[in-house]
Parts: structure tokens; sequence; C-alpha cells
């Protein structure tokens, strides 16, 4: 198997570097959209409850069929998969995003508008960062859940390593099948673990210094 | 996901069932009627070519829809029959050192896609196992991992003096783990089995790509084959039994939840 990664490393490295871009870029996506459709949802609670029910039905559909819906629209190739990924990447997040947004002390916000703050100042310089932990807690269980569906959309010409996991699939028998099967399932894996580490060190970076702990 | 379940539980039980519930216990099973009607309805009137129509013919998506539904049942028993008995084991008071370890394990092995370890246990047992059994092999691996967790995290999690109070009240640890630590911890216990459920329920639309059958086969048929209705109409049932197999998911929860809590 050694052999056989170093004859294919410069290919190796540009599926996961593609893995990787397809992921970060769909949950940069994502984290915009949920962060504001959560910020609608303080400004109006009546919407939590669909919200919620949005998020947990979304999450039961399968990536595989999402993916046959989007086909006709969005045709083979990286489109349907980055729009795929966006779509389960925002859903723990938006449910995070909302806990944590409203998980801020009410007092305190009015004693930002004390301060003369105004209401979208109040919201960046309080209220979010007050729920960023939270909402960080979100991007991590999305990005591992990302990782998974990005190699799933290779079925349909996406990018990343998804396709050396197809590869081996229909090379079934040849003698380098499990080798790309292979390759690409621990690849995922480690990288999905790295980018786990550096969030948790982005969140160390980014909490606010008043509630780190 | 750990990090957003107590707060979540929190709330639901502050408003009773919580009206985000209500809605999801209601609305799903008319979603996948009203779903399944429309797919019906289109499928009596739409103009199919040849292909089309022997792609979506009544006979194989039905023999399609059972062994998914078969996949998921095996496959889910099996994940309770191993997981919960497991987790038990691993919180008392002789192993209770390995909780960790595991708990450890089972989140990083959830960064394994799902497809990979599927199409890999196909690679390798190709000719030993039938693409059923290697299917469901793969599906309960992937299940096991979140049942095992609740059950770990649930049982934990049940106040140490109410233990300490049924031994003091003369129950065996054998009655205390039954009558209290199990009850007590029944409904992360669920939530955990309900997310087992849904992962199984939407792999095992992959197993079409290890011919185990499964109503992958419609979607795989329709991208294969680039017919529109046939990838939309594979999507759509796909859907709708992950919605109806969700929606039992719920019902099982609210069912076994004890009624003192």
């Amino acid at each position: 198997m050694w052999d056989f990664i170093v004859d294919r490393r410069s290919q190796l490295l540009i599926n996961a570097f593609n893995h990787v871009y397809l992921v970060l870029l769909a949950v940069v996506f994502a984290t915009i959209i949920a962060v504001a459709l959560a910020v609608l949802v303080t400004r109006m609670p009546r919407l939590e409850p669909l919200a919620n029910a949005v998020s947990a039905i979304g999450l039961t559909i399968p990536s595989f069929a999402l993916i046959g819906l989007l086909l006709p629209a969005t045709g083979l190739g990286d489109t349907t998969a980055l729009v795929a990924v966006t779509f389960y990447a925002t859903l723990p997040i938006l449910r995070n995003a909302i806990v944590g947004l409203q998980g801020v002390d009410a007092n305190l916000m009015e004693s930002a508008r004390g301060m003369g703050l105004s209401e979208p100042a109040a919201l960046l310089r309080v209220r979010l960062p007050l729920a960023w932990p939270v909402i960080l807690a979100g991007i991590r269980v999305s990005v591992q859940m990302s990782m998974g569906i990005a190699a799933i959309a290779a079925y349909v010409l996406g990018p990343g390593l998804g396709v050396w996991i197809y590869t081996g699939l229909t090379q079934i028998g040849g003698k380098n099948a499990v080798n790309y099967a292979l390759t690409a399932t621990i690849a995922i894996v480690v990288l999905a673990l790295l980018l786990d580490l550096l969030l948790i060190l982005l969140g160390r970076v980014t909490t606010s210094k008043g509630i780190r702990v | 996901m750990a990090e957003t379940r107590p707060s979540k539980r929190v709330a639901a039980k502050r408003s009773g069932l919580g009206a985000g519930a209500a809605i999801e216990l209601l609305g799903i099973p008319i979603i996948v009627l009203v779903g399944f009607a429309a797919y019906a309805w289109w499928h009596s009137v739409a103009d199919l070519d040849f292909v089309e129509k022997s792609s979506l013919a009544w006979g194989d998506v039905w023999l399609q829809i059972w062994q998914h539904v078969r996949l998921t049942l095996v496959a889910s028993a099996i994940v309770v029959a191993v997981a919960v008995p497991l987790g038990i084991l691993l919180t008392r008071p002789r192993t209770k050192f390995l909780a960790p370890g595991v708990v450890g394990v089972a989140n990083g092995g959830q960064a394994a896609p799902a497809i990979g370890l599927l199409v890999l246990l196909f690679l390798w047992l190709n000719g030993d196992l039938s693409g059923f059994w290697t299917a469901i092999l793969a599906l309960a691996l992937y299940g096991i991992l979140p049942v095992l967790r609740n059950t770990i995290t649930g049982l934990q999690g049940v106040d140490p003096t109410l233990v300490e109070a049924g031994r003091g009240i003369g129950l065996s640890g054998r009655a205390v783990l039954f009558r209290i630590e199990l009850p007590l911890a029944i409904p992360v216990i669920m939530a955990g089995i309900r997310t087992a459920l849904i992962l199984v329920v939407g792999t095992a639309s992959l197993a079409s790509f290890i011919n185990a059958g499964g109503l992958g086969g419609v979607l795989t048929a329709g991208i294969t084959l680039y017919r529109y209705p046939v990838m939309v109409a594979g999507a759509v049932l796909v859907a709708l039994l992950a919605l109806l197999v969700e929606w039992v998911g719920r019902v099982l929860e609210l069912i076994a939840r004890p009624k003192g809590i």
C-alpha cells in the first residue's frame, strides 16, 4: 500500500485538497446562512419551532436522496456537491446558533442598549460573541458530517477523496481496488480529525477574553 | 452532536412535549402520506418512455422498498442488541475505567465516511458474505456508535445518590440497574437509537452499490441512465421512507419514556 500511495501522491494531495476545500467552502456558506437565520429567529421567536422542525426533518433526508433531487437543477459535478454539503452543514449550526443566541441574558442586551449601542452594534459586539462558543460547537459537528457527505457526492462527479472510493468499487477484484478505497477512507478520517483540532484551536483564539475559561 | 442535546432536552422537558416536537410528530406522517399519494398519482399520469417505465415498475419498486426496510430493521435490531448491553457493561464499577476510551473511539469513528466503510467491507468480504449481510455489517457498525455513546452517557448521568438510595432500601445491584438506572437513562438511550435509525436508513440507500438492494437502486438507475424522472422518483421515495422511519423512532421514544419522567 505504501508504494501505491507514493506512486500517486500528487493525485492523492489534489483529491485531499479538493475535499477539504469543498467542505470548508460549504461550512463557511452554511455558517453565514445559519447565523443569519438564527438572528431572524431570535427576533421572531414564533419561528423557533418551525426552524427546529426544518432542521430535524432536513437531517433525516438521506444525502444521496438530496443529491438525486438536486441533479436536474444543478447537473453532474461540483455545484451539486457544494449545494448538498452546504444544505447539511447548515442544519447543526442553525440549531446551535438559535440555542446560543437565545441563551444570552436579556439583561445584558438591555445594558448594551443602555450604554448607547445601536441594535446592530449590540448584536455584533454583545450577542454574537457570547453565543460564539455554542455556534462553534455546531460548526464542529457540521464539519465532521460534511466530510462524509462530500465523499458520497463523488458519485455525481463531485470533487475530493470520494472519487477514489468509487474507483475502488468499480475496480473490484483488481489489485489496487482495496488500496484506492482504503487510502481515501483513512485520508478522510485523518483530515476530519485534523480539521476538528483546528476548530478547537480557532475556538481558543476567537472566544471573547471575558468568557474564556 | 453531544453538545447540542442537553440544552434541547431541558427545553423540551420544561414545556411538556414542545411545539416543535408536536409539529414533527403530527406533520411527518402527513408529509409521508401526501408525498406517497402524490408520487402514485404522478406515476399513473406521467408520460414515461419505455426505459423510465421499466425502472419505475411497481413490482420492482415494492421489492426495493421491502429490501430497504429489511436492511434497516435487521441492522437496527443488531445495533440495539449489541450496543445497549455493551454500554451497560462499560458503566459497571469494575469496567468503568474503560468508558472514556470507548466514548472517544465512538466519537472518532463517527468521522469515518459511511460510503468508505461500506465499499471497504464489500471489497474485503466479497465472496465470503452476501451483499445483504455485508451491508448489514456496515450499517450495524455505523449505527452502534451513537447508541453506545448515549447508553454510557445516559447511565453515567443517573444521580449516584439515587443508586445509593436504591441499595439502601435493599435492592440488589441487578435490581438497581433495571428499576432505577435504566428507566432514568431511557430518554438518552432512545435518543441514541433514533439517531442510529436515521443513520442506518440513510446509509441503506447506498447499499445498492454493493448489490444489497434497497431504494438506492432506483436512484442509481436514474443517475446512470441520466433520466430526470427516475432519479427524482428514487430520491423522493428514499426521502419519504427515511422520514417514516424517523417518525417510528419518535413514536418509540415517546412510548418507551417512563411515566415518572
